[in-house]
């Protein structure tokens, strides 16, 4: 398989270069591969998310992800579109849209028309069991039918890469475990390369690999390092 | 859904946020819409004033000389030449001559369009005015007192008997002692259709009668002469013109106030969303396209709130000013102005934070709380 993440000597300073974010980060992910990215606070690990997803930009280094120079495409909103789908802690979504309004939001950005939009978003609420619940605005849903609309969200124009940063962070562990499942079962079935942010070791066990981000750099990107522990969740 | 359903609905989707956003903007437009009005009509009120009854100025033949009237006649076509004049409201022609009234060897008869007779500054006091081409007089007051006549008398008139129907009160002395009738009686005494001897002219409301009596000096100084109202016309002029500066004044502060109002409360709104737009940016949207759905949004809040605002401030104008002594008048003009301002502020409001926000990485977007 080839490789959808190609990262080499990647640097990212705050506040003019007095705090190092990533400090050297070389990294390459292959297509379809289940990543976790593990690390204390502040190692850095949220941070590389936001540059896989181009929510932010290193200083330097080279960043390329599903064919786009990050550096030097000036189109990252359209990478972001049709490449990436990001899951966040706090779900994000907009409180004011209805549940199937959210999901729609992305797909403004593509070429499918009003009821193509609507039915693709009913279709991706039923992947994730919320069919029933399209109506609804976020508020009335619980913490983890949240969770699983942000995800029927990032997969809404097909993305080749699902980034999830601390996707079961606030939700408890039953209900955490029905989310990797879902994450997990998707990456599986639609082939989508799954990236998931966590400090909790029994998430990142899940995963085919697991990088360790330490103060800004890579300390273990050992292909399938955590293998042996893997925690079935089916 | 489409993107432009999308930008109609969403700003009422946060109804507390929509509410406050409309009466702040309603406040703007009211004030715009009522102290436009407000001004509007006090500069129709003065106009009405200025221009009621009487003629803005008289037009005569060139070599007219001094006689009260005018003895000297032009023909009679001038009339219809000059009501054709850029900014000319009406023209009414009066056709002096001297000859036997009653007792009276000599009298001034004066001939006037009945529609005309206001312009002449004339009040029927007792009675009627008089029908066109018929055998009736009107008479002022002192040649009615110094010849012991009143409304029903006959009156012979160059041998022929007419009737009395009415007297008018004038503070013209001259009119005060003249008779009245219609124009086509006139000419018909003194045996000539063809000529007038004055034109009466009031100009179009809002026209300045200056500009209009020196355009008819330009395109017909040959012929005929203007002469000046009562009221000097340029100081006429110039308290319009000062009452419309005055007018502008207070239509410039209800925009400053109006649009600052308007301005605040968009970019409230705006800042609100800021991790809203975070999650745009992420899902992909481009920076035209979070800007064209903020100042989508701004144009349909400030548009709902110009005709809620525009409504009120017509109502309360309408109930409120009266008591005050005040007689609003709208146009077409305030409804535009206050449109056109809550747009323009509208668009600007919605800017500015839109741009604020848009350049903010997205993951600071999404930080803000």
């Amino acid at each position: 398989m080839s490789n959808i993440v190609e990262i080499n000597n990647l640097v990212k300073s705050y506040e003019n270069g007095h705090i190092k974010a990533l400090n050297g980060i070389d990294l390459t992910i292959k297509e379809g591969e289940f990543v976790s990215i593990i690390g204390p606070s502040g190692s850095g690990k949220s941070t590389l998310l936001n540059m896989l997803g181009a929510l932010d930009l290193p200083d330097s280094g080279s960043i390329n992800v599903a064919g786009y120079d990050l550096l030097s495409n000036k189109k990252l909103n359209e990478f972001r579109a049709q490449k990436i789908g990001f899951v966040f802690q706090l779900h994000n979504l907009i409180p004011n849209l209805s549940v199937v309004e959210n999901i729609e939001i992305p797909m403004f950005t593509s070429k499918l028309s009003n009821d193509e939009m609507r039915k693709r978003a009913l279709d991706l609420l039923d992947i994730v069991g919320l069919k029933d619940k399209a109506s609804q605005k976020p508020s009335k849903l619980s913490g983890g039918e949240r969770q699983r609309v942000a995800i029927a969200r990032a997969l809404a124009n097909n993305p080749s890469i699902i980034l999830a940063d601390e996707p079961t962070g606030s939700l408890d562990s039953k209900t955490s475990t029905k989310i990797l499942k879902q994450l997990i079962d998707l990456h599986k079935t639609q082939n989508v390369t799954l990236i998931i942010v966590t400090h909790d070791m029994d998430v990142a066990k899940l995963a085919d690999r697991t990088i360790e981000v330490l103060d800004g750099k890579l300390v273990n990107a050992g292909e399938n390092s955590l293998l042996e522990n893997k925690i079935n969740v089916d | 859904m489409s993107f432009l359903k999308f930008i109609i609905k969403n700003p009422f989707r946060r109804k507390n946020s929509a509410v406050l956003a409309i009466v702040g903007i309603c406040i703007g437009i009211i004030v715009i819409v009522a102290l436009g009005g407000i001004t509007t009509g006090l500069v129709s009120t003065f106009e009405d004033t200025i221009h009621a009854g009487g003629a803005d100025f008289s037009i005569s033949g060139k070599e007219t000389g001094t006689s009260a009237y005018g003895t000297n006649t032009i023909d009679a076509n001038w009339t219809d030449k000059i009501a054709n004049v850029s900014g000319v409201s009406e023209a009414y022609p009066i056709y002096v001559i001297l000859t036997s009234v009653g007792d009276d060897y000599m009298n001034t008869l004066i001939g006037i369009d009945p529609n005309g007779t206001t312009m002449a500054d004339i009040v029927v006091s007792d009675g009627r005015i008089f029908k066109n081409n018929s055998s009736e007089v009107i008479l002022g007051k002192i040649y009615a007192e110094d010849n012991n006549l009143s409304v029903g008398d006959k009156l012979k008139v160059d041998g022929e008997d007419f009737d009395v129907v009415g007297i008018i009160e004038t503070g013209d002395s001259n009119m005060a002692g003249a008779v009245f009738t219609s124009i086509e009686k006139v000419a018909e005494v003194n045996d000539d259709s063809d000529s007038i001897s004055n034109i009466y002219v009031k100009v179009d409301k809002g026209a300045d009668a200056q500009e209009v009596a020196d355009r008819i000096d330009s395109m017909y100084g040959d012929n005929i002469t203007t002469v000046s109202s009562v009221m000097e016309m340029g100081q006429m002029a110039d308290m319009l013109n000062m009452l419309k500066a005055s007018s502008w004044g207070i239509s410039l502060l209800a925009i400053v106030v109006g649009g600052l109002g308007i301005i605040n409360t968009m970019l409230m709104s705006v800042f609100e969303r800021t991790r809203e737009i975070g999650v745009l940016k992420a899902v992909g949207w481009s920076n035209r396209k979070i800007l064209t759905m903020i100042v989508g949004e701004s144009l349909v809040i400030t548009i709902v709130s110009a005709i809620i605002g525009s409504i009120i401030g017509v109502a309360l104008c309408t109930l409120l000013a009266p008591m005050m002594g005040l007689n609003p008048l709208f146009t077409i003009d305030t409804f535009v102005q206050a449109f056109g301002i809550a747009i323009i502020v509208g668009i600007i409001g919605g800017l500015y934070p839109a741009i604020k926000a848009i350049k903010l990485p997205p993951t600071e977007a999404l930080r803000y709380e």
